[in-house]
């Protein structure tokens, strides 16, 4: 055992020596950090929008629209009489940007529900969904109205509503809203790939140096080659917690300064800085080490198969592959966390450690499934392990070609 | 007889249809330096990495210091110096030196004294520091070896040992080897040059294609193999020199080259008769010798001209290396 700690602790020590090591330790948090405030910044630089109200109605109704945009904090908005040539000359303006854009509203609108929204950005989900929600307001008092139903009557059965959205887990109400699941999700999907992948290469690397340089008979010779495995994987994870935790220091200062440091206030935009509770650090961090065995293994494999840099990085694009799938499914998954594919994907072993933790995090989920998902990655892990263990045995000492499958079944086997 | 420090009991190892080592025995006494001799892709390597316990054998057993458990077992009473040298390029050297004593069992803390004063035996002291890239080939060399003997092994095992050596690295080898050796260590070595087996082995083991040839004392090898040698060197005028050497009756074999020949007589050759006939035959002599046969002879002898192509299998060398 103290051969393993030697071999863990040469791995720790020799990686964070390495320059790269600590530019990673300060780049990420600055990238992360952009993540979260460009979007914020670029939201509330949007601002004001000027919007102009044309009015074909014959009712009051376009005025009333326009007096009840104008009171959103987000419009300013002014009422134009419809007339042949309006159209033309507002798309003008809004080629010139004198304005952001422009309603047409007339009588049938009540009726239909058809509006008209013209105007240089149309992708502000905050802007569409605020018009949205204002106009379809208006038309549902006015039928109603229409209708007979006593103007103050209406006004008191519309209730203007908050959807006050929190994510509940293990019974409890967390404080988050959909837009932060939504972020938390989107980047522990991204950190988990970074980190499995960067750290997977890791291992690789750090297995094929050993044999590239020869160093790996005398380490055999002093060493079951498992005991090398076993300190060389845990060596390197232990040098990614010990990342993750500069990281999560070092983002959380920067996110403490972000007031002083960009002088906006805490935005309202879609990334909001998600808060994650013990539970989901735990999925967060079992899952990760899981994923990091499990590729890490692999990695070793293909290390221990090569015997130069260029025949290692062919070797591993199966490996790769593997977790680019995954990665890239989360994006399936984060539209419907519940569907039968980010199901199916978060019991996989080899997508799990993507798949779970993101569907943890966008929705709720039963305890059980998260109990099946880590009881096959666990299992997947020993067995995945076990060959890999074995590849690697036969491989380090092996020099020359690199065997195709048919041989390496059979040095598994003899192994 | 004390009990051997390797004693190994016909192992046998192959290779995807090439059989490597055949049912090899042999016994390293304790206090000795034992050179394990034979040709290029002989089954040294493999021997030694068998003893080892970096390849099992697939039959036979090895047993080390008299005791049960494997070459990996013992690691600790072990130095090993592969045939293929390498340390970590990126580390630095004190470092280097600290983690293979680690792995050999040594503590970090006891370990470091004693790199510091190997390095400074070795004149090293200024690199401790440095990263094991930035020296030289020699310095390497010679880090390579302070790492084989930091943890002061009883046995040392030596694949190739002197071979990549510069002059200077090679001699110190030679003095640490035969000063362990003076402390009552074993040295087991391997190598193919014969003439350094010969300057400092006490046993030696040939063997070719997998197979022992010979083993025992070199006093006793050269005994039984030697036969009757005269070594000659000539001065300039050779005479009738080349007829005389193929007279069957007397000289069963001559190895000549230039103003040098080798000549092993048969059993009824009479180095006195040969010698009136070279000079009779107006050869100039500066030596005229009876000796024993050169390791390097013997060897010749034993395995043949042909075991060269043992090692030119391409397929041999791939499984084996």
């Amino acid at each position: 055992m103290r051969k393993v700690l030697a071999v863990v602790r040469r791995e720790f020590v020799e990686r964070v020596r390495q320059r790269w090591f600590w530019v990673m330790a300060a780049l990420a948090p600055v990238f992360f950090g952009a993540l979260v405030i460009v979007p914020t910044l670029l939201m509330s630089k949007g601002g004001v929008k000027r919007i102009v109200l044309v009015d074909g109605t014959t009712s009051t109704f376009g005025m009333e629209l326009t007096a009840r945009l104008d009171r959103e904090s987000l419009f300013i908005a002014v009422r134009v009489p419809v007339s042949s040539r309006t159209s033309d000359s507002l798309m003008a303006a809004v080629d010139r940007k004198e304005i952001d854009g422009f309603l047409i509203v007339n009588d049938v609108a009540v009726d239909s529900g058809k509006v008209m929204y013209r105007a240089s950005n149309v992708s502000s989900f905050v802007t569409i969904g605020t018009l949205e929600h204002v106009i379809s307001e208006m038309v549902n008092a006015r039928r109603l109205e229409r209708e007979g139903v006593n103007p103050a009557l209406v006004q008191k059965a519309r209730i203007p509503l908050q959807l006050d959205s929190k994510k509940v887990s293990g019974g409890k109400e967390t404080g988050q809203s959909a837009g932060q699941s939504f972020a938390l999700a989107y980047f522990m999907g991204i950190i988990l790939y970074m980190a499995i992948l960067l750290y997977g290469i890791n291992v690789m690397s750090s297995v094929l140096e050993e044999k590239t340089t020869k160093i790996v008979e005398v380490l055999v010779s002093s060493v079951r080659p498992f005991q090398l495995l076993l300190g060389k994987v845990l060596g390197v994870g232990a040098v990614s917690i010990f990342q993750f935790l500069l990281w999560g220091v070092s983002t959380r200062l920067l996110l403490s300064q972000r007031a002083k440091l960009f002088g906006g206030g805490d935005g309202g935009g879609p990334f909001q800085m998600p808060h994650v509770n013990g539970s989901t650090a735990a999925i967060f961090i079992a899952y990760f080490l899981g994923g990091f065995l499990l590729y890490s293994a692999m990695f070793a494999a293909v290390g221990a198969m090569s015997s130069n840099e260029q025949e290692a990085r062919q070797a591993q694009q199966p490996v790769v592959m593997l977790l680019v799938a995954s990665f890239i499914s989360m994006f399936a998954m984060l539209n419907d966390p519940g569907s039968t594919l980010s199901v199916t994907l978060s019991m996989i072993p080899f997508s799990a450690p993507i798949a779970m933790p993101v569907r943890w995090a966008a929705g709720n989920l039963p305890l059980s499934e998260v109990a099946l998902s880590l009881g096959i990655l666990t299992v997947s892990i020993l067995g995945v392990t076990w060959i890999a263990a074995r590849i690697y045995r036969v491989g380090i000492l092996m020099t020359g070609k690199r065997p195709n499958i048919k041989e390496l079944v059979r040095r598994v086997r003899a192994a | 007889m004390p009990e051997p420090i390797v004693a190994v009991d016909r192992i046998t190892k192959r290779f995807a249809g090439h059989t490597a080592v055949d049912a090899l025995s042999l016994s390293v006494p304790p206090g000795v330096i034992f050179g394990l001799l034979g040709p290029n892709g002989a089954g040294k390597s493999t021997t030694i990495r068998m003893i080892l316990n970096i390849y099992a054998p697939d039959s036979g057993t090895v047993r080390l210091f008299g005791e049960s458990g494997t070459g990996r077992d013992h690691t600790g009473r072990i130095g090993y110096l592969p045939e293929e040298r390498g340390l970590y390029p990126k580390m630095r050297v004190l470092d280097v030196l600290l983690f293979l004593a680690e792995l050999k069992g040594v503590d970090r803390r006891a370990a470091r004294p004693k790199a510091l004063d190997w390095l400074a035996r070795m004149g090293l002291s200024d690199w401790r520091m440095r990263k094991v890239n930035e020296l030289s080939k020699g310095m390497q060399q010679k880090v390579q070896f302070i790492s084989t003997i930091l943890h002061e092994p009883d046995l040392l095992v030596m694949d190739e040992a002197f071979s990549g050596l510069d002059p200077v690295n090679s001699q110190v080898l030679k003095d640490t080897v035969l000063e362990l050796r003076a402390r009552g260590k074993t040295i087991l070595f391997s190598t193919h040059i014969m003439e350094q087996a010969e300057k400092v082995c006490d046993h030696v083991c040939i063997i070719a294609r997998g197979k022992k040839l010979v083993d025992g004392t070199l006093a006793d090898i050269k005994r039984t193999h030697g036969g009757k040698h005269v070594l000659v060197n000539f001065d300039g005028t050779r005479g009738d020199a080349d007829r005389i050497f193929a007279d069957r009756r007397q000289v069963a074999k001559a190895d000549v080259s230039g103003q040098f020949a080798e000549l092993e007589l048969t059993a009824q050759g009479d180095a006195q008769e040969i010698l009136k006939a070279l000079v009779t035959s107006g050869a100039r002599l500066s030596r005229f010798e009876l000796a024993e046969p050169s390791l390097n002879k013997i060897f010749i002898d034993l395995v043949g001209p042909e075991a060269a192509t043992a090692s030119a299998r391409p397929d041999a060398e791939v499984s084996r290396a």
